[in-house]
């Protein structure tokens, strides 16, 4: 990787860059103590600066209040107001109440499968934090397989939940381990195909480097590949039971599904690591789709981690948006989704993008200018895509209009004529 | 279109007669008595034919008279819209069995279900008559006049005080024969 | 389907307890991976034995119980029960008796049909937005019902005769404004949901029931109209002077449960139309009849429906000239409606099952009385 300049400057009251003040300290600890302090210290120095930034606030006051403040407000009710100034103390009242339930365990469960699946869903999802750029330097672990290791980890959660369906020797269990299974292979495919799209296009697995790529070239992805994002919006929503898809917990037909026989804190692990995961997605929208921390040159001047922060918060509410929104997809309708929807299209993006990427490279184009003019091919070749390829599974608008027919006289069966339209 | 018009008792005999003769037993004001025998029948002609055209079954019921039980039927017809009260007499409490009519109207099928399972009416040929509000093997048949006093059947009250009834028995008396 | 895969039937029990039976309503159901191949329902979990309590207790004192049977629409129990016991003793009601219960049951008809297209979307799976929308304009309405009679679920308001109380003051304005802003709901509800495609998707084609069998089952209301079949009573049997108000009658298409949820939202339409135009012409006089305390009707017997929110709502009553009555019989929609549950579900997925139960809009207190 070669040299960059810095966004910031070195000072270590620089707050544009908290890896200054890190270094900092890291240096004192040397100076004190040796390289072994200095090696204590640092990821002591990563988890608070990382608690007290991103995960507390995020995950308490976005992820559970804000969370149940925002639907609240979409279904016209107030939302948590009564523990603390504007009921924000409500995740932790939740949080003790959880830790002082009865954690119990059913008849017949296979105990250690149960108990191990929260510990499996939990790693994952702490692990998946590592990767993610919160500035030009504050990255804890810049792999240069980032993509491939955030794949791998958000696949956990699968055998995390089919575990727990099996050992709670729950039919409801079951059914939701079932479910989530096979809609997480279904939904994986399209997944991993758009986000080959982003890494054919940056050259790059790296997702430090892809916010490089996207602030040198002036560009987000989002405007080069607009149905990649849709399709990754899909697939993680899918992948993390939100509701348009969440089949695999689906509360009024399987009860919790794979959650039923959870209780107590072995539940609240479950929900919490839900929303980790959630924001997890988020970060890796917001980085390889949004620009992550960089905003046109703006990240000179704010701090780049608030403007990811925002990023993330930004494509977090879409995930809130929808589940206050949309019914449920039924599983063969939302295999079918996938497999004869979403894989088509996705290939498709796959395939113009490297068909753009090789077009840059062999021509040797250095401006970045040529983006912005694929980016509006894109946009409308994936418009024309999902019409036609709507039009060709099929899909039709209902004719069968939106509001029933009216009649004055009473008498048997009124046979509908088509024709004649809805009055 | 004009009101319901629901038919009285002998009018309705009548028109039953006509229609499926030999079939009504006798008449009061307020219904219209058929025969138990063959009444699947009847009341497959009177659901078929054009005058009659009860293809609605409103109601069925059981109603217990000490001396006799009956079923009542309720029938619509909606292109004709008038509504009969139709019952069977069953003389016999001890074994009162009437032809089911599941195969004319389908939505008889939980409504002789219930009255199976609180009159104790046999319903012959229905598909599966089960007690659908009681648990199988209850004591007795309840909406009948004479339940308290039935073998087997419950008593009102509690044995002991509320709460301290013991769990393993439950907390009813029974007649001995 | 799996004819080379041999194992024992996976039973699923779909209730007792369970979010979306709306009660205590079980399905035994027999599944072949997600596929329902028989489906059996248990029910009698809630049996109070009403009919035989009611032989106990006086004409009056019956009312109460006829709340408790279908408890979302307690004010069209009521009116059915004392249609029936009027109908039986031969008592007139006066106009503004007529009006008031118009009005009271096309309220309650509202806050009914709030609660069922609510809870029908929430079985689709629109996590709890539409039912917290319609639970707020169903407040609205159980507010006009405390402010009348003092109670918002078991309003135990009508009487023989009549009905209890005189309306109080300031009902009228109230309900003229919440009625105005009523159709605006009806436009929020149908935003976000008729024209959804997933909603779509999931109600369309599911549960269809074609006319005759909706008939041969018995059913009635909207799942009935839904089917197509034009049938209502309050306009083939008008009773307290329904002919008096102007409404349409709305019906489905293909009587799926898509065509189940339209049909109650343009009856929550047409039920504004009415309660406007019966407030419109709210006649003045007595609200009741003077009826003796306890009444005893000459021996006889009487059948009277009325249109509750769930269907053909009918109450048997005989009397053998005593205070209180020989047979009490309750021709429960909900209970009937659900004959058609297992042709509905059988073939089917799960989830299917569950939309299905939503659209037929049980009330479990009726199913057990």
């Amino acid at each position: 990787m070669e040299e960059r300049d810095s966004l910031a400057t070195d000072n270590w009251w620089d707050l544009r860059d908290l890896s200054n003040i890190a270094g900092e300290i890291l240096d004192l600890a040397e100076r004190i103590g040796g390289n072994e302090l200095a090696f204590i210290v640092s990821p002591i120095i990563g988890f608070v600066a990382a608690f007290l930034i991103f995960i507390l606030p995020t995950q308490l006051f976005l992820g559970v209040y804000g969370e149940r403040k925002i639907i609240g407000r979409m279904q016209s009710r107030y939302g948590p107001n009564r523990v603390g100034p504007f009921g924000l103390l409500q995740p932790i009242a939740d949080a003790v109440k959880l830790l002082t339930k009865e954690s119990y365990t059913p008849r017949g469960a296979d105990i250690l499968v149960m108990y191990t699946a929260p510990i499996v869903f939990v790693a994952p999802a702490v692990m998946l934090m590592a990767v993610i750029p919160f500035g030009p330097n504050m990255v804890i672990a810049d792999i240069p397989v980032a993509v491939l290791y955030f794949l791998a980890m958000a696949s956990f959660p699968v055998i995390a939940s089919f575990m727990a369906g099996w050992g709670s020797n729950n039919k409801y269990s079951l059914f939701g381990a079932m479910r989530i299974v096979a809609m997480t292979l279904s939904y994986e495919v399209p997944l991993v195909l758009v986000l080959l799209g982003t890494v054919v296009i940056t050259g790059t697995m790296s997702l430090q480097d892809m916010v490089w790529w996207q602030s040198d070239n002036n560009i987000w992805l989002v405007f080069i590949a607009p149905v990649a994002l849709v399709i990754f919006f899909i697939a993680v929503s899918a992948e993390l039971n939100r509701t348009p898809v969440d089949i695999a917990e689906a509360e009024s037909e399987i009860v919790a599904g794979y959650l039923t026989e959870y209780s107590g804190m072995k539940w609240g692990l479950f929900y919490g690591m839900d929303i980790a995961y959630a924001l997890a997605s988020a970060c890796f929208a917001a980085t390889i789709f949004f620009g992550g921390w960089s905003l046109f040159g703006l990240e000179q001047w704010v701090p780049p981690w608030i403007l990811f922060i925002v990023k993330v918060y930004a494509f977090y509410f879409l995930f809130i948006w929808t589940r206050g929104t949309l019914p449920r997809l039924r599983i063969d309708q939302l295999m079918k989704f996938a497999w004869q929807f979403m894989l088509p299209l996705a290939a498709l993006n796959l395939l113009l993008l490297a068909v753009q990427r090789l077009i840059v490279v062999e021509a040797e184009i250095e401006t970045s200018a040529i983006w912005w003019l694929f980016g509006g091919i894109n946009l409308i070749i994936a418009a024309a895509a999902i019409y036609g390829w709507a039009k060709v599974l099929g899909y039709r608008r209902d004719e069968v209009p939106e509001r029933p027919r009216l009649v004055k006289e009473v008498g048997g069966y009124v046979p509908y004529d088509s024709s004649k339209g809805a009055r | 279109m004009m009101a319901t018009h629901w038919f009285d008792g002998h009018e309705l005999a009548d028109l039953t007669e006509r229609v499926a003769p030999g079939s009504v037993e006798r008449s009061t004001d307020a219904a219209c008595y058929l025969k138990v025998e063959g009444l699947r029948e009847t009341m497959d002609t009177l659901r078929t034919s054009a005058e009659t055209d009860f293809i609605f079954l409103s109601n069925l019921c059981g109603a217990d008279y000490w001396d006799r039980l009956e079923v009542v039927y309720h029938l619509h017809s909606f292109e004709k819209n008038h509504l009969g009260t139709y019952k069977v007499e069953l003389i016999d409490r001890d074994k009162p069995v009437v032809p089911s009519v599941v195969p004319v109207w389908h939505g008889a099928w939980m409504q002789e279900c219930e009255a199976y399972d609180l009159f104790g009416i046999e319903f012959e040929g229905h598909p599966t008559l089960y007690r659908i509000l009681l648990w199988e093997g209850f004591p007795g048949w309840p909406l009948r006049k004479d339940f308290l006093s039935m073998p087997g059947g419950l008593q009102p009250g509690l044995n002991e005080f509320a709460g301290t009834a013991r769990r393993d028995e439950p907390p009813v008396r029974t007649v001995d024969e | 389907m799996s004819n080379f895969v041999h194992g024992e039937p996976f039973v699923i029990n779909i209730g007792p307890q369970h979010p979306s039976t709306h009660g205590v309503f079980r399905i035994k159901a027999t599944v072949d991976g997600e596929q329902i191949t028989e489906a059996e329902m248990v029910m009698g979990y809630l049996h109070r034995s009403m009919e035989k309590l009611a032989e106990e207790r006086t004409y009056t004192q019956n009312i109460p119980f006829t709340d408790r049977t279908d408890y979302l629409s307690s004010m069209a129990n009521n009116l059915g029960y004392c249609l029936a016991v009027e109908k039986l003793a031969g008592i007139d009601v006066p106009e503004r008796g007529d009006a008031i219960r118009v009005i009271m049951a096309e309220l309650q008809r509202l806050a009914s049909h709030c609660m069922a297209v609510g809870a029908f979307a929430n079985d689709t799976g629109a996590w709890q937005t539409p039912v917290m929308w319609s639970f707020r304009e169903r407040e609205k309405i159980l507010d006009l019902f405390e402010m009348t009679c003092g109670a918002r679920l078991t309003c135990n308001y009508m009487r023989i005769g009549g009905v209890a109380f005189d309306l109080p003051e300031g009902f009228v304005e109230k309900t003229r404004e919440i009625m105005a802003s009523f159709p605006a709901f009806l436009d929020e509800m149908e935003g976000l949901l008729s024209g959804n495609e997933i909603f779509i998707t999931r109600s369309r084609n599911v549960g269809t029931l074609p006319p005759e069998s909706a008939i041969s089952s018995s059913l009635s209301g909207p799942m009935l109209r839904a089917s197509g079949v034009a049938w209502d009573l309050r306009r083939a049997d008008p009773y307290c002077g329904y002919e008096k108000y102007d409404f349409d009658i709305p019906i489905g298409y293909n009587g799926d449960c898509y065509d189940r949820f339209i049909v109650r939202l343009e009856e929550m339409r047409q039920s504004v139309n009415i309660v406007n135009q019966a407030l419109d012409s709210l006649p003045g006089g007595p609200h009741s009849t003077e009826v003796p305390l306890s009444l005893r009707p000459p021996a006889g017997e009487a059948y009277a429906r009325v249109e509750g929110s769930r269907g053909e709502l009918g109450y048997y009553l005989v009397s053998d000239g005593g205070p209180a009555p020989f047979r009490f019989h309750i021709r429960p929609p909900s209970f009937i409606n659900l004959s058609a549950l297992r042709e509905m579900t059988v073939g089917g997925s799960v989830a299917d099952a569950i939309v299905v139960l939503g659209s037929i809009d049980v009330v479990v207190g009726e199913i057990d009385r």
